[in-house]
């Protein structure tokens, strides 16, 4: 009793066996490893298989040739991607694209932060956050189709307009060059604004009174209190709320595909429907995929930048 | 103590709270005039279902219809001419097969990743929820090609098989972090016992996961049955596309006899997600908050 007491761990290995405890560690961590794999196995084989192996291939196929009847491919190098910067709609798409980006950064979130400011001052904001919020539970085509008769030139948008301007008005909204991406881009607000709302009320609820009792007893006015308190602690939704924006304005289809049927220059409305037009309606498969790949590396350097930022204020926060 | 009460100038305190506790009326006006820019489509959406398409042309498009009868006939036309029965079929067994499959799927591959200890866990967490990081776009050709290859285009297996991928790696993220949170102690001494895994699985851990199984599940569901791009580009023919997709050809084509008609169609194709939605509200808002946390 009283040696075993006193033998120390090291001693203790050596007479078992150092070798037989670490065989018999392995041998566990093994059957841990088989029986977890078992379990992940069908979510890691699918996801590679339909999700992850397509991105490989669509990369691989941006860099080659291809035949269109013989369905031959060769090596192209960076042919493809020469020709996008040729390419007049590519450059359209992409200018059309950055002003879909820039709208969706500040106009959701401005309106969003403006309207969860405005609903917290006013009797009904239940009622008032329901009605805001519904036009979120409806597909973006139902949405689409909708607003593709609000903006028809005997529609109400026109009529609107006509109480204030003289003459009929007959404006074309989904027809001309210079209003169908704002028309659009206001669509997208209107249907995913209520959810940015929700989210930053959910953000505002989430705040301490303390801070902002304590500062307005110090005399600060509503808007220092907003500046100086608020925002910071809000800034984390802000960021998430963003970001969700920007990625769905960035890839947005099915409302510049439902709203710009009639549109002549339909494939320049974006960078996701020009990608649809030339691999699906040309038949430009190669071509196609390195726009996707010019998709694909925007939408992964905006996903790394929000990874950076959020490390950032949890950093701060803590 | 009683001098300092008196100092108060009680009158404009009590002043002072009830401008606090008054509605504030401009702020009220201006959230009326907001919320009508959301009511008025919605108004037009719904008067014009109970038009003909005469009394649409003729009438401005904000005006009440004569009668509710029209909205029979409309839906009649839509329900034919869309071809809206298979549309609503189809979207209903992608919807809920597809959103099942991926959320059981997903919970197994949450158990596997939580109750387990072998190295490279984070790894295998970032295979499955790398499915989520690429954009739509860079899935499309490869996938066209592929089921073209395997004669999985315009079949419903096809269909089936990409929504389930697609909606796996979501809840693989919800379910690791919830079955991360739940005590081990239930499980390791059901282990002791000589259970085996699955059975630890489906009696234990599963019947603890239904908030966030049946809130990604929701969320999962109307994602499919809002997609229009993927049924676009793998299944298009009638009796495979989806609801959407169908909705979409309706309003393009020139069986759409008015936009009347085709705002009855929208409203059908929409029913089914506005029902779940009420029905199901808390889950919904719950989906919505771990969505983006």
């Amino acid at each position: 009793m009283a040696e075993n007491s006193q033998e120390t761990d090291e001693q203790l290995l050596d007479r078992i066996g150092r070798d037989v405890l670490l065989a018999q560690e392995r041998k566990r961590g093994v059957l841990a490893f088989r029986s977890a794999v078992m379990f992940m196995a069908p979510a890691a084989f699918i996801v590679s298989a339909v999700l992850l192996f397509p991105v490989v291939y669509n990369v691989y196929l941006s860099f080659t040739k291809w035949k269109r009847f013989k369905g031959y491919d060769e090596f192209a190098g960076f042919g493809n991607y020469e020709r996008l910067t040729t390419n007049h709609f590519f450059t359209e798409a992409f200018a059309n694209t950055a002003i879909w980006v820039a709208a969706s950064i500040t106009l959701p979130l401005l309106l969003g932060l403006g309207l969860a400011l405005l609903l917290r001052n006013v009797p009904g904001e239940g009622l008032f956050k329901t009605i805001i919020f519904i036009p979120r539970i409806l597909a973006p085509t139902a949405v689409a189709v909708l607003w593709y008769y609000v903006y028809a030139p005997d529609g109400i948008v026109n009529w609107f307009l006509g109480l204030f301007l003289p003459g009929d008005v007959d404006i074309g909204w989904l027809y001309q060059d210079n209003t169908i991406t704002p028309s659009i881009i206001a669509t997208f607000v209107w249907q995913s604004v209520g959810l940015v709302m929700v989210l930053i009320l959910l953000g505002l609820a989430a705040i301490p009174r303390d801070p902002i009792e304590a500062a307005t007893i110090d005399g600060a006015t509503p808007f220092q209190v907003f500046r100086h308190i608020v925002l910071p602690l809000l800034s984390p939704t802000i960021l998430v709320v963003t970001i969700l924006s920007v990625l769905a304005g960035f890839t947005a289809f099915d409302l510049l595909w439902v709203m710009g049927t009639s549109y002549p220059g339909q494939r320049t409305l974006s960078l996701a429907v020009f990608m649809y037009f030339e691999a699906f309606q040309k038949g430009s498969w190669a071509f196609g995929s390195a726009i996707a790949v010019v998709i694909g590396f925007v939408v992964l350097s905006v996903t790394w930048i929000q990874a950076l930022l959020q490390n950032h204020i949890d950093k701060m926060t803590k | 103590m009683a001098s300092s009460i008196d100092d108060l100038d009680l009158k404009a305190l009590v002043a002072a709270e009830r401008r606090n506790n008054r509605p504030n009326w401009p702020l009220a006006v201006l959230a009326l005039v907001i919320s009508a820019v959301w009511i008025v489509p919605f108004y037009y959406m719904a008067t014009s279902i109970f038009k003909t398409t005469e009394e649409y042309s003729q009438n401005h498009p904000l005006s009440l219809p004569a009668s509710w009868h029209p909205v029979i006939e409309n839906a009649v036309t839509a329900w034919t001419n869309a071809k809206m029965a298979s549309g609503l079929l189809n979207s209903m067994l992608y919807s809920t097969v597809g959103a099942g499959l991926a959320v059981f799927i997903a919970a197994l591959a949450a158990y596997g990743l939580t109750r387990f200890d072998f190295r490279g866990r984070n790894l295998w967490f970032m295979l499955i929820f790398s499915g989520t990081v690429f954009p739509l776009q860079m899935y499309l050709i490869p996938l066209f090609f592929t089921y073209q290859g395997l004669n999985l285009l315009n079949t419903h297996a096809g269909m089936l098989i990409f929504y389930t991928a697609i909606c796996i790696p979501f809840p693989v993220l919800v379910l690791r972090n919830f079955m991360n949170g739940l005590s081990r102690e239930m499980d390791e001494a059901a282990r002791m016992d000589g259970a085996h895994e699955l059975t630890v699985f489906l009696k234990i851990i599963l019947p603890n996961c239904w908030g966030p199984m049946t809130a990604t599940f929701l969320l999962q569901f109307t994602w499919i049955w809002n997609d229009l791009l993927f049924s676009t580009v793998l299944a298009n023919k009638t009796d495979v596309r989806s609801i959407m997709n169908a909705l979409q050809t309706f309003q393009g084509s020139y069986a759409s006899t008015g936009p009347n008609v085709v705002m009855t169609a929208t409203i059908i194709a929409s029913l089914p997600s506005l029902i779940l939605f009420f029905l199901l509200r808390r889950h919904f808002m719950e989906g919505m908050r771990i969505s983006t946390v």
